[in-house]
């Protein structure tokens, strides 16, 4: 018990407390500690665990072949590619130089010379920078399958977006009406037509989201109708004695509108959302350093 | 708050920066204190008297806080209960960073509370992982929770697996977990990057409950627009006094809010020095006088 408990509590709340404090100490040991041994010794640990990762990951494969469980064929592949990497990375050198050129095997780089009958001897990779250099079989793997496999799934972001915006931005209620039209003035100011289009287009434009807003509150058709044209009237009067100025009134110029949403309402938001998770942060990490939450070692 | 309270604050703010203000008079002999951070320092401070003040008072009666009713968390027990009846899986993903990060830890602390319920309800819970010091910890809360629960029978290690470090390679394989298990709901509690939207709408392409926590302030807008509920920012660190209900842990969810009401004080304090400073009015501005 006191081993499992208070031991665990115990290095959290002095190393919690050192990393806390030392950041107002001015000491070279104490800043290298907290800026570099701290973090290499995490790394340290965070290394030697990755072993009870993969092993975990074999283990759970493998029993999936074995017993023919659903999609056991995706195992075979994730077995056969863990075996491959680990060969390529810890028994094959995978780069041989001769001259400028690079070949995966030895073999392959004694024949380029042979058939090139130059006089330029083979020279291995040194181990460790086997997996990195340019043009041998690591990086070749890395760089072939597994880059343009991450790029694959990355890019499914850009129809994820798509569907996930067609759901938010479906005008249902006002608030989700006020997420289009201010998605669309962000797109569209963003964009080099968005100069294009004359603030007057934009009045015209809030006219209909008004009289949308109106809707949702009163249900009277007269008065939503009146509004509506009454508000397209103000705006044509308006337009003619301003003589359709096309960059005027300059506050509905899109390019404008949305760099004034995009630093002013958007910002007030976000800002408003980092304080609260900034002082979450700093009161989970106060709970966690004096022992109070102690969750994480598994006390319920 | 009552008077015995604001004297004990009253006299711990002067107490806090009186000694902030002896730090930065130490002699030069003896003088380690970072004397440009010393505001920092009585902020932190401030806040440590103000926690450990609300919970001595927590532990005396905790009666007295209110906590609101946050949706996403009393939809947790609605999916472990509709995981139930549908008789499928709950997927819980505690995001793809360490346990050096804070929305880990908490990620891990609300994975603990929803493996009771699991227990409770005799739920199948599977919960892949990107890192393997988040297994060892994911698995010691899961394991503690089943005992809790008198159903050590019903933990088994393997509940919590390990995928991949890689990002989008732990996103393809959770997605491909989703496609294969159809799980009822999916439970995303950490901290995420754009893999966020990846999981967000498979799990919504599946029909699963979806119930997202994050302190990641880009990936919220994607949580918000694909899943059923999502604690933003400051509601997730609150999550676990929540579900446990501890008067210790509700006392620090009220230190958030007192030393937010602080915080709004001072801005609006620093807003009308600020304001008039520049019209002349004052030559005292209140930012450059604590060297902000």
């Amino acid at each position: 018990m006191f081993l499992k408990r208070y031991i665990p509590i115990g290095i959290v709340a002095f190393f919690g407390s050192l990393t806390l404090f030392g950041w107002f100490i001015d000491n070279k040991s104490v800043e290298a500690f907290i800026n570099d041994d701290a973090t290499q010794w995490y790394d340290i640990i965070a290394s030697f665990a990755i072993f009870l990762g993969a092993l975990n990951l074999l283990k759970l494969q493998f029993l999936k072949v074995i017993k023919r469980q659903q999609g056991w064929q995706y195992s075979v592949v994730a077995i056969t590619s863990f075996f491959f990497a680990f060969t390529i990375g810890f028994f094959m050198k995978g780069a041989f130089f001769v001259g400028e050129d690079v070949y995966f095997t030895q073999k392959a780089a004694e024949q380029a010379v042979l058939v090139s009958g130059s006089s330029e001897s083979v020279i291995p990779v040194e181990w460790g920078a086997h997996i990195s250099a340019e043009g041998g079989l690591f990086k070749w793997m890395f760089d072939s399958i597994f880059t343009p496999l991450s790029a694959t799934m990355f890019a499914l972001l850009a129809f994820y977006v798509a569907s996930a915006s067609y759901r938010a931005f479906r005008a249902r209620n006002f608030e989700a009406t006020l997420l289009l039209l201010a998605g669309i003035i962000i797109m569209l100011g963003r964009v080099p037509v968005g100069s294009l289009i004359t603030p007057w287009m934009v009045m015209y434009l809030l006219v209909f989201v008004g009289t949308i807003f109106m809707s949702t509150y009163f249900r009277d058709r007269k008065l939503i109708f009146g509004s509506f044209v009454l508000g397209l009237l103000g705006v044509t009067a308006l337009g003619i004695n301003m003589d359709w100025n096309p960059t005027q009134p300059a506050i509905f110029f899109l390019p404008s509108l949305q760099e004034w949403i995009y630093t002013v309402p958007n910002l007030a938001g976000a800002r408003a959302i980092m304080i609260g998770i900034g002082l979450g942060i700093i009161v989970t990490s106060l709970r966690y350093i004096f022992g109070l939450e102690k969750s994480y070692i598994g006390d319920q | 708050m009552d008077n015995k309270q604001i004297q004990t604050y009253s006299l711990g703010f002067l107490g806090i920066t009186l000694f902030t203000f002896a730090l930065t008079q130490l002699p030069d002999s003896i003088h380690i204190f970072q004397s440009d951070r010393a505001v920092m320092f009585a902020l932190l401070l401030i806040i440590i008297m103000v926690m450990l003040n609300e919970v001595k008072q927590a532990r005396i009666s905790s009666d007295s806080i209110f906590l609101r009713t946050i949706p996403g968390l009393k939809a947790v027990e609605e999916a472990v209960g509709r995981s139930t009846e549908m008789g499928r899986p709950i997927l819980y993903v505690p995001g793809i960073m360490d346990m050096n990060e804070v929305e880990t830890v908490a990620g891990v602390i609300i994975l603990g509370h929803v493996a009771q319920m699991t227990a409770q309800y005799e739920t199948s819970l599977d919960v892949p992982v990107a890192r393997s010091i988040v297994m060892q910890a994911a698995r010691e809360s899961c394991k503690e929770a089943y005992l809790t629960q008198g159903r050590p029978e019903m933990f088994n290690e393997d509940m919590v697996h390990y995928i991949t470090d890689d990002q989008f390679a732990y996103a393809a394989g959770v997605n491909g977990i989703m496609q294969r298990d159809k799980p009822a709901a999916c439970m995303y509690m950490g901290k995420f990057y754009a893999e966020s939207l990846l999981f967000a709408e498979t799990g919504n392409s599946i029909g699963a409950i979806q119930i997202a926590g994050t302190a990641s302030q880009a990936q919220i807008p994607f949580f918000v627009t694909a899943c059923d509920y999502t604690l933003m920012g400051e509601e997730y660190f609150a999550a676990s006094a929540y579900l446990s209900r501890k008067p210790e842990l509700i006392a620090g969810v009220k230190t958030q809010d007192m030393v937010k009401l602080m915080l709004i004080s001072f801005i609006g304090v620093a807003l009308l020095s600020r304001a008039l400073s520049d019209l002349g009015l004052t030559s005292f501005n209140l930012l450059t006088w604590l060297g902000l």
